[in-house]
């Protein structure tokens, strides 16, 4: 199932006029938040639930309000303390753990909390602003 | 993921394609050990052209390929990185433990 949710995001990342860098970089950080789910808060099993709320919306960056792309990733597994979700250094060469590192590389903001039994992963991408550009004389054509 | 493997005398190329995730990383990994440590090929290479997504999982099978190959005394090698796969090794600074070449030629050269 995985690979039809990448799909569906790849889909909706496009819409809302992600680049396609930033569409593989934003797929891949919530995959690895999906396999992190499946493997910690659920401890391997693969037919539990996991919500994924996509959602574009305005959100504050450093107090400044942007454009934005928020996921948030809900499950009913094992509570997960957030001082877990730490990425281990990378000079250390094995196999394992490069999942949180790539989710923190990927996406602008990563928070984690505990809710109403729910294990939630909030992953904000700020959307770049559009270049200005000159609206077309006779208003907008509809093809 | 599809992975078809061509062996000769002292190499073994394996061609690669399709998703890398964490549903087909464990038939990788079980293969690049049989390879490097069951066999006992000298050379073994990775064709990643047709691979079209890796995550943590696949990365983390090469890097337990090349950490067998070093105990065995093997080499190595990967070639042909998918733009996907280019980035993602990027992302993990993973690229200069690597060998990495550009086609298959280069990779099997001695």
């Amino acid at each position: 199932m995985l690979c039809v949710v990448r799909a569906a995001l790849g889909q909706l990342a496009e819409l809302v006029g992600l680049s396609p860098e930033e569409i593989r970089s934003m797929v891949l950080a919530v995959d690895e938040a999906m396999t992190n789910v499946m493997r910690h808060a659920y401890h391997g099993r693969i037919d539990q639930p996991i919500e994924i709320d996509f959602r574009r919306g305005q959100l504050s960056d450093n107090g400044v309000l942007r454009d934005a792309l928020e996921i948030v990733l809900a499950d009913k597994g094992v509570r997960v303390k957030a001082e877990e979700l730490r990425s281990r250094a990378l000079d250390d060469v094995r196999p394992g753990g490069l999942g949180l590192h790539f989710i923190r590389e990927s996406m602008d903001s990563v928070r984690f909390r505990h809710q109403r039994g729910k294990n939630r992963l909030q992953l904000v991408k700020f959307l770049k602003q559009p270049e200005a550009r000159e609206e077309p004389r006779g208003g907008a054509e509809c093809n | 993921m599809q992975l078809n493997t061509r062996r000769s005398a002292r190499v073994t190329v394996m061609d690669i394609s399709g998703e890398i995730d964490l549903a087909s990383s464990p038939q990788l990994r079980t293969a690049l050990l049989r390879e490097i440590k069951e066999l006992k090929t000298p050379r073994v290479v990775l064709n990643l052209n047709a691979v079209s997504y890796i995550d943590s999982s696949g990365v983390a099978s090469l890097i337990e390929g090349l950490k067998a190959s070093r105990d065995a005394g093997a080499r190595f090698a990967l070639f042909g990185l998918s733009t996907t796969v280019r980035e993602v090794m990027q992302l993990s600074k993973l690229v200069k433990i690597f060998e990495i070449y550009d086609n298959e030629d280069q990779a099997i050269a001695e």
